[in-house]
């Protein structure tokens, strides 16, 4: 429910509230100065009546036009001087039930005791009712119009600065490192409201840019001493040296190795989560897919894997060049790497899904865990643990989605890619492009 | 060869010089920018290995500037950002090669010596030692005349060893020069092994002689002195 209608229930709850109470207090104090000053004017003219009497003037049963009604009183005089008694009755000869309104005073006239009577009729209630409704009505016609135009204009008026601070919002990138420019306003609410926005944006930048450089300080900071200790420890390898000095130096080799490729991982993995890589252009899937399993081809013959792949053809995906290389090169490697002697790896491409199956040991642990850094399905293999979480990443970035199972003692990893828009396709050059900046793991030193 | 060496770690560039040097190239250092675009100016070199990251600017605009001054030499750049992007724009502006830090000398010197022969020797693309020779346009190998049946790895694995000739080879090098270090260890040094197995029994049956020697503990050297 939009604000303004909600605040427009609230003033209309109110004003319905409101007007019950005020149709109530109106019709009873309208109905009580009128009998009042119908009452008042048979007082009158029972106190001329009484005049007239007192003075020996001769009385007709007519005093202004009116029938008084007089009657000498055998009693005593009664406490209560005036009675008045309200009656539905009907004119003489008509049907209509009218309110008569019946005024009696006792006076002590000429040592005598008199009742002197007169009564009138007034408006009935009912009518009375009819009016106010009249009113009522005709009120309430002007309030809902007016509210429900003047809700709409002045929301408008007020709520802009707030539309525009939600606006900004939604226009807000981190990666741009731009910050928030907010319009100005003197509602103290969305003032408030920028101030908290603002602050928090610009800390947000703040926090990115630094975390950005320290990503990029923290992987060529390490990576130099790393690169000097490791062009050492060749050099040193070629001087005269023991064999256990030999075994020493490429134990420190294998750690420096290891190393630098956490590091760059956790730089990558960095780069990922910042969505570094966002050019999403349709990469020829089944290109690199079957690129990628030539690569790898010695490797499965040497350890006596056997491949079946199930490639469709004109496969396009919207992926980023290089991290498809990645993603292939992880999962493939993998998928060879954790083999069973003389296993089997199948590989099926299709417009919707990359499925990939290899056998292996059952995982010790469960395979959604796998995805998360340095967890591995063997504590004792000599990998890092940390290519799947990459491939995980790509995933979540791209918005594929990525399951590992295990059954049969098959893994399967399936990747079932987000709908391509084939639009993408019209231009042949772009895909060109795309193709030539793929980079092969290795580019062979020719 | 000359080499300039742009690169402000002075171990690194250090490391890099004495490699080198006995491969008898003339190696220069030049640790900012400054003076690297002073070497530029001044003199001529075969090969540049250039820094992106310097600490007085950008190794890129080096690039920029070797290209609009027409310096005619080759641009190996080395850079710490193991960046896939940094890879591409490094490449096209204008430089031959990349390799990302840490690398291995044998691996720098193979790139060094592809880039040369790419660029210098129009049209020769035989790699000689003995009575080895490697086409590298049509990674043929041949061993005394006779044609030898190599994978393309085998054939890498080949011209590397002959590239990096009595140098001691270190298995890791060897598996990050055939494979790439982009996958998380495959470098799996049984495939090495077999690699060189399977190398040196086709040499052995054309008749050719055994120079690949196991160095123990470590990994391998084409020893030129083998008989």
């Amino acid at each position: 429910m939009k604000l303004i209608n909600k605040f427009t229930l609230w003033y209309l709850c109110i004003a319905l509230t409101c007007t019950v109470f005020s149709t109530v207090i109106t019709f009873y104090s309208i109905k009580s100065k009128m009998d009042n000053a119908a009452i008042d004017r048979l007082l009158t003219i029972n106190q001329i009546a009484a005049d007239k009497i007192r003075s020996g003037i001769l009385w007709d049963s007519s005093v202004l036009g009116r029938k008084v009604q007089v009657q000498l009183l055998n009693t005593p005089m009664p406490d209560k001087k005036t009675t008045v008694s309200k009656s539905e009755s009907s004119y003489p000869g008509s049907q209509k039930k009218e309110y008569r309104i019946t005024v009696s005073s006792f006076l002590p006239i000429n040592n005598k005791n008199y009742k002197i009577t007169s009564f009138g009729y007034v408006i009935q209630s009912e009518h009375l009712l009819t009016g106010i409704e009249m009113t009522i009505i005709w009120k309430w016609i002007l309030i809902l119009s007016l509210i429900a135009i003047s809700a709409r204009l002045v929301s408008k008026i007020i709520l802009s600065p707030f539309k525009e601070t939600l606006k900004a919002i939604e226009l807000f990138n981190i990666r741009h490192k731009k910050k928030l420019q907010l319009p100005a306003t003197n509602t103290r609410e969305f003032k408030e409201l920028n101030s908290f926005v603002q602050a928090m944006t610009d800390k947000a930048v703040d926090e990115y840019v630094s975390l950005k450089e320290f990503t990029e300080n923290a992987s060529h900071e390490l990576q130099t001493p790393v690169a000097v200790m490791k062009m050492k420890l060749e050099l040193l390898a070629e001087s005269a040296i023991t064999d256990e000095q030999a075994l020493i130096i490429t134990e420190v080799q294998e750690s420096l190795e290891k190393l630098s490729r956490i590091n760059s991982s956790l730089v990558l993995l960095t780069r990922l989560e910042n969505h570094e890589y966002s050019t999403h252009e349709p990469l020829h899937f089944c290109k690199l897919i079957n690129e990628t399993l030539d690569f790898y081809k010695e490797l499965l013959e040497m350890k006596s894997l056997s491949l079946t792949k199930k490639i469709t053809s004109g496969v396009y995906v919207s992926l980023n060049p290089m991290l498809g290389q990645l993603l292939l090169n992880n999962l493939i490697s993998n998928a060879i790497r954790h083999n069973t002697g003389a296993g089997r790896i199948d590989v099926e491409l299709t417009h919707e899904a990359l499925i990939i199956k290899n056998t292996g040991a059952e995982p010790n642990v469960p395979t959604s865990e796998l995805f998360q850094r340095f967890k591995k399905g063997n504590q004792s293999s000599k990998s890092i643990g940390i290519g799947l979480a990459i491939v995980k990443q790509i995933c979540d970035i791209h918005q594929f989605d990525i399951r590992y199972t295990y059954s049969n003692r098959m893994h399967t990893i399936r990747i079932g890619f987000k709908e391509i828009n084939t639009n993408f396709l019209v231009s042949p050059t772009s895909i060109i492009n795309s193709e030539s900046t793929v980079l092969m793991p290795v580019e062979p030193s020719l | 060869m000359k080499v300039l060496i742009i690169e402000d770690s002075n171990e690194m560039a250090c490391s890099v010089r004495d490699f080198l040097v006995r491969e008898s190239y003339i190696c220069e250092i030049a640790s900012n920018f400054s003076e690297a675009e002073e070497k530029l100016f001044r003199f001529q070199y075969d090969c540049i290995l250039l820094d992106i990251m310097l600490p007085d600017g950008n190794g890129l605009n080096l690039l920029k500037l070797i290209k609009t001054e027409q310096l005619q030499t080759n641009v190996l750049v080395i850079s710490a950002k193991n960046g896939l992007d940094d890879k591409v724009t490094g490449l096209e502006e204008g430089a031959d090669d990349y390799i990302t830090k840490p690398f291995h000398l044998p691996e720098l010197h193979a790139r060094i010596r592809a880039i040369y022969r790419r660029k210098n020797l129009n049209g020769n693309n035989l790699v000689q030692f003995n009575e080895i020779s490697l086409n590298t346009n049509t990674l043929g190998a041949v061993v005394n005349g006779r044609i030898l049946d190599v994978t393309r790895k085998e054939f890498d694995l080949l011209l590397y060893f002959i590239v990096n000739k009595d140098r001691v080879l270190s298995r890791q090098s060897i598996a990050a020069h055939l494979w790439g270090d982009y996958t998380d260890d495959l470098a799996n040094f049984d495939f090495v092994y077999q690699h060189v197995k399977n190398l040196r029994k086709k040499i052995g049956a054309a008749r050719g002689t055994d120079y690949i020697c196991t160095v123990y503990g470590i990994g391998y050297k084409f020893n030129t002195s083998a008989t």
